[in-house]
């Protein structure tokens, strides 16, 4: 059985246009410009568009989640940064954003250059993205299991006569964990991403390297790095959306499965937010809510910005 | 392969038209018309208390005849409920804690009065006079000019020092009433080679019971509140609040905790306690049920209630509120009466084993002493001491009380913390 692919109307227009010329073939782009964006363009306006201009009204609010609106400009924009909380949380996004990233970025990419050229190297790439694929709210229970003062973790120190073990889960020690697992979750996803990119580079590269006399540093650094720059930028991008949106591994891990909320030294402004927001048992504050909430995206849009910027480079085709 | 592949598209393609087809079912069925309600309720299916509660929507349905819409959403319920609020999707009721309640619901002017609720008979009499006058005494359960209370409760939780009798049968004949002999008792269980006491302690809401509890002991009920209502922060230079704190820091000093209570995750502390692991846990009404699985072989659950209490005793109401949007609020009202019918108020007592409104309604034996205690009191406080300000116990009161709990902060320190942190907080909040 073979396919045959039945070019869709629009691509047959356009096809029969560019034999006819630039003309005809602008006037029917113009003509399906309107069909083809209108449907996403619409539903992109109503689902996040508006909303998200709807937030930041709300975020000029004082408000309950029902009941009056109160006005208060930004007045709780200036609340938000004179709340040592709300700093706090906004110092673990930043510490998750680029102690974790610049980790996961390391390993990642010294885990792509090994498995390069290893023997069954599909199996280890699934093995290692495998962490991904699981809900990372069963770390956060898994962590209680393990690190639990009568837990795995301190049962094996004492096989090996360690009788005072660390506290594993006090409240200082959270974080630094989470940072640790969240490493451990994330790095398998870019490293499949990395070695797509780095696999897409033509061997007879390595061959003009052997050939040259190129040490592995040398390769890595004229032919890996230059090759896969712009799969690194975009890994970047995805790297910074995902981080300050981190929430669900702090609240499960962080606090309880099922009783309270998670102790402050763990809060990242997505928890903050939240418990801003839902705090479940007290007169929830939409407005600063919303204000912390419309922070955290203006800080991604400026690093995402950045990024790209500071990624950019000459498209090299090959 | 093209094969398989065609498989799968197809494969995948009905898995969208089947979730797109689930999602169409569950928004049908929409109607305004008087003969039902929707009720969306704080307890999964399957738990004790759901069973009574589903037979009484089958009874009343059968009585009646107004459908009941129910969803079993569980203690998130609530906060599915505010976003609605504003909506005509709003449920006809919905049920929770006071504490959880009272802040979307109340304070934010969106809960009916109750009052064709609070006028209907039950059993012979009107649903007033079931509630017992106490707990309705200060209309802590009425919003300001209104004449009905806005939440028909139907049961109630508190905390006491629960403990296994069958260990331990000293403490039923003589529980320490005073600070003094608790900390006495302590003493000699850790002679005996016993932990005292087991706590979760990265449950912040658990490690503060112990604060509120030992000032409302010296200052009576409301006093938390009103020192958290301050604005200048000085009414933290009263002696009890420096006092209650201390009476905290005695525990943590005196190494009463169990071992790794700073650093394991709940429920950890409490498995060990209902492992015989320690002697008392203070906890809420619910413990029972909680650990009742996995408490070990023989295990007698008594309390006796947080030892210099005084005449006091915490009573957080769990009860039904109806939103001020709701469309079918009467036939809410009319299910929310119904069930203070003592039928279902035994059942809660003596099958989901927790304590029923209604003073005449049965307990089981788990909660006889904390039903003593509570009949016993004269005045009534609740969680938090019924502290509500956005965000003032999640960001401010509960972090710093752990760290009292946890030994990270000496009482003098917790003073400090709270009073500038309380000036801090009502800058940006008033």
């Amino acid at each position: 059985m073979t396919e045959v692919a039945v070019p869709p109307a629009a691509v047959r227009v356009a096809l029969t246009g560019r034999r006819g010329g630039g003309s005809t073939i602008d006037r029917a782009r113009r003509r399906l410009f309107v069909p083809f964006v209108g449907p996403a363009f619409i539903l992109y306006s109503i689902l996040f568009v508006v909303p998200a201009l709807y937030a930041v009204w709300i975020s000029f609010n004082k408000w309950a989640g029902a009941g009056p609106m109160d006005f208060v400009g930004f007045g709780n924009y200036v609340r938000l940064f004179s709340d040592k909380l709300f700093l706090r949380s906004f110092g673990n996004t930043l510490l998750l954003l680029f102690v974790v990233g610049l980790a996961i970025f390391v390993i990642a990419f010294a885990l792509t250059l090994v498995l390069r050229d290893m023997a069954g190297k599909k199996i280890a790439r699934s093995v290692i993205f495998f962490p991904h694929l699981v809900n990372a709210m069963i770390f956060g229970v898994l962590a209680g299991f393990i690190f639990n003062p009568g837990g795995l973790v301190n049962t094996l120190l004492a096989a090996f006569g360690v009788t005072d073990p660390p506290p594993w889960l006090s409240q200082d020690n959270l974080f630094p964990l989470i940072m640790v697992m969240m490493t451990w979750i994330t790095t398998g996803y870019f490293t499949t991403i990395l070695m797509a990119g780095v696999d897409r580079i033509p061997p007879y590269y390595y061959e003009d390297c052997a050939l040259a006399g190129a040490n592995a540093f040398q390769r890595l650094r004229y032919v890996i790095l230059p090759l896969t720059w712009d799969v690194f930028g975009t890994c970047a991008v995805l790297w910074t959306i995902s981080s300050v949106k981190i929430f669900e591994i702090i609240w499960i891990f962080g606090g309880s499965s099922g009783a309270g909320m998670p102790p402050t030294q763990t809060w990242t402004t997505a928890v903050y937010t939240y418990v801003t927001a839902f705090s479940g048992e007290s007169v929830p504050a939409y407005g600063a809510a919303s204000a912390s909430a419309v922070l955290s995206l203006a800080l991604v849009s400026v690093l995402v910005l950045l990024l790209r910027r500071v990624m950019k480079r000459e498209a090299i085709e090959f | 392969m093209a094969k398989i592949r065609k498989l799968s598209a197809l494969a995948l393609i009905s898995a969208v038209a089947l979730s797109a087809a689930g999602c169409a079912s569950g928004t049908g069925g929409e109607s305004s018309d008087s003969g039902e309600f929707t009720y969306w309720a704080m307890w999964k299916e399957g738990e004790a208390q759901q069973k009574v509660v589903a037979r009484a929507i089958a009874d009343f349905e059968k009585e009646t005849g107004i459908e009941v819409n129910v969803q079993w959403q569980g203690r998130d319920n609530l906060k599915k409920t505010v976003p609605t609020l504003n909506t005509n999707k709003v449920p006809d009721l919905v049920d929770g804690s006071f504490a959880k309640t009272a802040p979307v619901l109340a304070e934010t002017g969106q809960a009916k009065p109750l009052t064709e609720a609070y006028a209907i008979d039950v059993d012979g009499a009107k649903v007033s006079s079931l509630i017992p006058d106490a707990y309705l005494k200060d209309d802590v359960l009425t919003m300001e000019g209104e004449d009905a209370p806005w939440m028909l409760p139907y049961s109630l939780t508190r905390d006491a020092v629960w403990f296994n009798k069958a260990t331990h049968p000293e403490l039923v004949e003589n529980p320490p009433r005073t600070w003094d002999d608790f900390l006495a008792t302590m003493e000699e269980m850790k002679t005996a080679g016993e932990t005292p006491i087991a706590i979760d302690g990265d449950v912040a809401g658990y490690n503060a019971y112990w604060y509120t509890s030992a000032m409302v002991g010296l200052a009576g009920p409301g006093s938390l509140r009103e020192m958290a209502a301050d604005k200048t922060g000085k009414a933290w230079n009263e002696p009890e609040a420096l006092e209650a704190a201390q009476m905290i820091e005695d525990l943590v000093k005196g190494d009463y905790f169990i071992n790794g209570y700073n650093a394991s995750k709940w429920p950890a502390q409490q498995q060990s306690w209902a492992d015989n692991k320690a002697v008392m846990l203070f906890n809420g009404t619910w413990i029972p049920t909680e650990t009742g699985p996995y408490a070990a072989d023989g295990f007698e659950y008594s309390s006796f209630p947080f030892p210099s209490l005084g005449d006091s005793a915490r009573a957080d109401f769990v009860g039904f509120a109806v939103p001020a949007r709701a469309k079918n609020a009467e036939n809410a009202q009319r299910f929310a009466a119904f069930f203070l019918n003592k039928k279902y108020q035994d059942a809660l007592g003596s099958d989901a084993k927790i304590i029923p409104i209604r003073a005449d309604a049965a307990v089981s034996e788990e909660m006889s002493t904390v039903k003593e205690a509570l009949d016993a009191a004269d005045s009534y406080y609740m969680q938090n001491d019924g502290i509500s300000f956005p965000g003032y116990t999640e960001k401010l009161l509960w972090p710093a009380l752990s760290d009292l709990v946890l030994g990270k902060a000496d009482a003098k320190t917790f003073v400090e913390t709270m009073k500038t942190g309380q000036i801090d907080y009502w800058k940006q909040n008033s």
